[in-house]
């Protein structure tokens, strides 16, 4: 059977390591997942919809797209400038800075939580004065868009950055001898050039906004209705043990995962064709690592 | 601005100076008030009492449970994941076959679902109300809410890890000093450890702190599965959860120092490893 | 070690990459297997190696069936076009890595792979750079570090992947020169892979041309070049000038449309006149003359329009003292004649 779905090979293994992957996989992940789309069948229509589909479920939706939304699009911008300026200029600390965009990568998520609350409490630093400005973050919405901002900060800058150091500087000063001005030719030469790269960070920032839990719940206020972000109410329902409460929200939320997985496999396809199949270095990996 | 003008731009195709200073001071207070304030933050609240606050902490049994659990937690997610990715990688890297791309969106899935939703899988599967909860409880065997759970959640949320950092690299590399090494009378294990391995060695170091990284500081799935049993079933962050929300700051901010400073540790390892390969690339 | 090839076939998805091929390759000597890119050559190479596993046919060694031998079990020697060198150990290291690996009953003793891999290192002119990393050397340096781990095995035979592809000009020249001393040193039954019809004339004792998965012909380099089998071994083996004509009687009659024949003449088989020589001749208009170099190169157009090539040695060129725009005559010395396959099919 194995034999008829490969090109034969000489190099030794492939059945042990495939066979093993695909064990793994059913074990740890398809299993899993597939018990709760079992689950979810038991309930039956009028109760899915009536869980999954509640005023509080839809507004927790709202709110987690909404945020994660605003919060990729903050970075679509900013990660771009980064990454821009990463490569292209040089300046004191740089390299520090640099290695310090992967943070929200490796600070766990319940740290980065508490860590913002403070910040943005009204008497952190940033809270006291944004307070006496009539500027309220922590405990209301902005405060979680700032939490999903940072969150999503690495994915941007992270793949675009590789782009950037890859792009032919002959192009643009192709561009310059042909008359484009520097503009003209940012926008019209580099950022094409970069979209690919720019779209997929947004992607992964926005997928990654939409599921996160550990740094938002601390930030939030968590009202229901107001403050309240999905994974959230999925806890809530848990934790009232209404299991099929919880199991509805979760398959609108894995299903969308679905959906957003393929986006971003499609685009991460055009993200390397445009790069004309260059081997990625790992500062590109890193991109596709939420971690 | 110092700015001192990058080798590679020519002239003709820079910016002006003052559009290069705006465009680094947007980005330099962009990542200070997002990286380098929460960062300080937990080391001033953390330290803000005194060193003897902050190491009084450390004296609570809870506390240490819970950097224990994580410890043990870590120490069976990474291991497995990290044979999981060098068998997945060896597959889909060294060979070519049908449903390629659809095995590698499947290794990646636990990055687009929500820990919250893994964590809920499990319980979905393991707890009382669950498929095997019967028969579980009949066996008088304990998942969910209990440290097999923990650890359960924090194998999922980690999967991706080792295989998407070696996976590159090794499909990239090719297979000729492998099928050199056999030619030479190697046998396939040697092969791997010999050649393949060496090869990758960085890929998978790489990979392994990441993985790491996550497995220790694991919050939403591990909440969902751990019922917070003080002294049994708390890791790190969930202490640090309990900890903060009984307003307890200084504890709940040591322990999220410690965290910080594995997150500190990861970055600097993770800028070495990157380094050491940029410079090998740059030798060959 | 003699080798035998028996209709073997390997398709790679719809293309394929061999057809029915058979071959022999004589104990002792080299053998290069000639052709395009894509006509089968490498393919070849590794299905002897054991590399590749062919859907169909045999390999033999010495009449003895080794079709479903391991590459390791075949114990060949193989250079790849790249070298594949082991690029975390070093030169020392590469060379020993064959002997190494051996089970621990027939491996030898650690005094013996020293002394095995610096003979080696000195067959190589290698031995001072012995604990450099490949990354450390030049091409032909990498390249002779892959010969000597491939001979380290004492190999039934040497197979090489295109041996001189990746290398600049002069080292190429060098190194095939090195390569067939070697060979006559060593004596091992040695394949090697090109593209580059000089380095397989030049080289080897025979040379198989390949082309779309078929052997074309099999001969001594003066047979092959001297007396091609085929149109496409005739073109494949040095610049020639086309025309279509047709042969009666003994007679070749060129600039004839439509005949179903092509001829052939190399371009230093035409002899060029200021007068009309004999009964074979045409006129033509010299259009452009490059002389630097050991030989002159003439462009001319024919009465009929077509270009032909001429290629004279510097000591006619003065004799004849030929300027751009002169009309000349020229007289075929040598030519061959094939059907016009297109034309035909």
């Amino acid at each position: 059977m194995l034999r008829r779905l490969r090109k034969r090979s000489i190099i030794p293994g492939f059945g042990l390591t495939l066979g093993f992957t695909l064990f793994y996989l059913c074990l740890i992940v398809l299993i899993p997942l597939s018990a709760t789309f079992l689950e979810a069948s038991k309930i039956g229509w009028h109760e899915f919809w009536r869980a999954g589909a509640s005023p509080r479920a839809i507004a927790s939706y709202e709110l987690s797209f909404g945020a994660s939304l605003i919060g990729a699009t903050l970075n679509f911008v900013l990660g771009t400038l980064v990454a821009w300026v990463l490569v292209r200029y040089d300046f004191p600390f740089k390299r520090l800075l640099d290695s310090l965009v992967d943070l929200p990568f490796a600070l766990p998520t319940a740290v980065a939580g508490i860590a913002l609350t403070t910040l943005y409490a009204p008497h952190g630093w940033f809270g006291a004065p944004l307070t006496a400005a009539g500027i309220h973050v922590a405990f209301t919405r902005l405060g979680i868009i700032v939490a999903l901002t940072f969150i999503g900060l690495p994915f941007v800058v992270r793949t675009v950055q590789p782009v950037l150091e890859d792009l032919d500087r002959e192009l643009e000063e192709a561009a310059a001898s042909l008359g484009a001005g520097r503009l003209q030719t940012f926008s019209r030469v580099i950022f094409p050039a970069i979209l690919p790269a720019v779209l997929t960070g947004f992607a992964l920032a926005f997928a990654r906004g939409v599921g996160e839990y550990g740094s938002v719940i601390f930030i939030a206020g968590n009202m229901p209705m107001r403050t309240e972000i999905a994974p959230l109410l999925i806890v809530t329902k848990l934790e009232e043990y209404d299991y099929s409460g919880a199991t509805a929200i979760a398959v609108v939320m894995l299903v969308v995962s679905f959906v957003m997985l393929l986006g971003i496999n499609a685009l991460q396809s055009w993200n390397s064709e445009r790069e004309n199949m260059s081997v990625e270095q790992p500062v590109a990996l890193a991109a596709g690592v939420p971690v | 601005m110092v700015g001192t003008l990058h080798l590679r731009s020519a002239p003709a195709v820079g910016e002006s100076r003052l559009i290069r200073g705006t465009l680094i001071a947007i980005a330099v207070v962009f990542l200070s008030v997002f990286l380098l304030a929460p960062l300080a933050v937990v080391f001033a609240v953390a330290l803000g009492q005194g060193v003897a606050a902050f190491f009084s902490t450390f004296s609570n049994p809870d506390t240490l449970s819970a950097i224990w659990l994580t410890l043990v937690a870590a120490a069976v997610a990474v291991p497995a994941n990290l044979i999981f990715g060098i068998a997945a990688a060896w597959a889909i890297g060294k060979f070519q076959f049908v449903g390629k791309g659809i095995l590698i969106a499947l290794i990646d899935l636990p990055f687009s679902v929500s820990p919250v939703v893994a964590g809920l899988t499990y319980v979905l599967l393991f707890g009382a109300q669950g498929l095997l909860g019967p028969w579980l409880v009949a066996h008088n065997v304990h998942i969910i809410f209990a440290v097999p759970g923990i650890i359960l959640a924090t194998v999922f949320v980690t999967v991706p890890f080792v295989a998407r950092e070696l996976l590159p690299t090794m499909a990239a590399q090719g297979s000729e000093e492998e099928e050199a090494a056999l030619t030479l009378g190697a046998g396939g294990w040697q092969t791997f450890l010999r050649v393949t391995l060496p090869n990758v060695k960085w890929a998978l170091l790489y990979g392994v702190i990441l993985c790491n990284a996550r497995a220790m500081g694991e919050f939403g799935a591990v909440a969902v599965v751990s019922g917070h049993v003080a002294g049994l079933t708390n890791t790190m962050p969930l202490q640090i959860e309990i900890l903060y929300n009984d307003y307890q700051f200084v504890p709940a901010f040591a322990v999220a120092s410690l965290l910080a400073l594995l997150a500190l540790a990861t970055l600097v390892v993770k800028s070495v490893i990157e380094w050491r390969i940029a410079r090998r690339g740059a030798r060959v | 070690m003699s080798i035998a090839i028996r209709q073997i076939t390997k398709k790679f998805g719809r293309f394929t990459a061999l057809d029915n091929v058979d071959l022999d390759i004589p104990h002792g000597r080299l053998v290069a297997l000639l052709g395009p890119s894509g006509s089968g050559k490498t393919t070849l190479l590794r299905i002897i190696a054991g590399l590749e596993l062919a859907d169909s046919g045999s390999v033999h060694f010495d009449g003895q069936d080794f079709s479903d031998r391991t590459v390791a079990q075949r114990r060949v020697g193989f250079v790849f076009q790249h070298y594949a060198l082991f690029r975390h150990m070093t030169v020392f290291e590469n060379i020993a890595f064959g002997l190494r690996v051996r089970p621990r009953a027939s491996r030898p003793p650690r005094s013996a792979i020293r002394a095995q891999v610096e003979e080696l290192l000195d067959l190589i002119q290698l031995r001072t750079l012995a604990g450099r990393y490949p990354s450390q050397l030049s091409g032909g340096q990498r390249q002779r570090v892959a010969l000597a781990r491939a001979l380290a095995v004492e190999p039934r035979v040497l197979l090489l992947d295109e041996p001189f592809g990746a290398l600049d000009a002069k080292v190429r020249y060098e190194l095939r020169r090195w390569l067939r001393q070697l060979h006559d040193d060593v004596g091992v039954t040695s394949v090697f892979v090109t593209h580059d019809q000089e380095e397989a004339l030049e080289v080897a004792d025979q040379v198989a041309i390949l082309n779309g998965g078929r052997i074309e012909q099999v001969g001594a380099p003066d047979d092959v070049y001297n007396r091609p089998a085929s149109s496409f071994v005739y073109n494949f083996l040095g610049n020639v000038n086309l025309f279509h004509g047709r042969i009666d009687n003994g007679t070749a009659y060129i600039n004839q449309e439509a005949t179903g024949q092509l001829v052939f003449v190399r371009p230093h088989s035409l002899e060029i006149g200021r007068q009309p020589s004999g009964a074979n001749y045409f006129r033509a208009t010299i259009k452009h003359i490059s002389s630097a170099g050991p030989v002159v190169k003439v462009d001319a157009s024919t009465g009929w329009g077509a270009p032909v090539h001429v290629e004279m040695s510097q000591a006619r060129f003065r004799e004849l003292e030929l300027r751009t725009g002169e009309e000349i005559f020229i007289t075929p010395n040598d030519l061959a004649v094939f059907a016009d396959e297109q034309r035909a099919g």
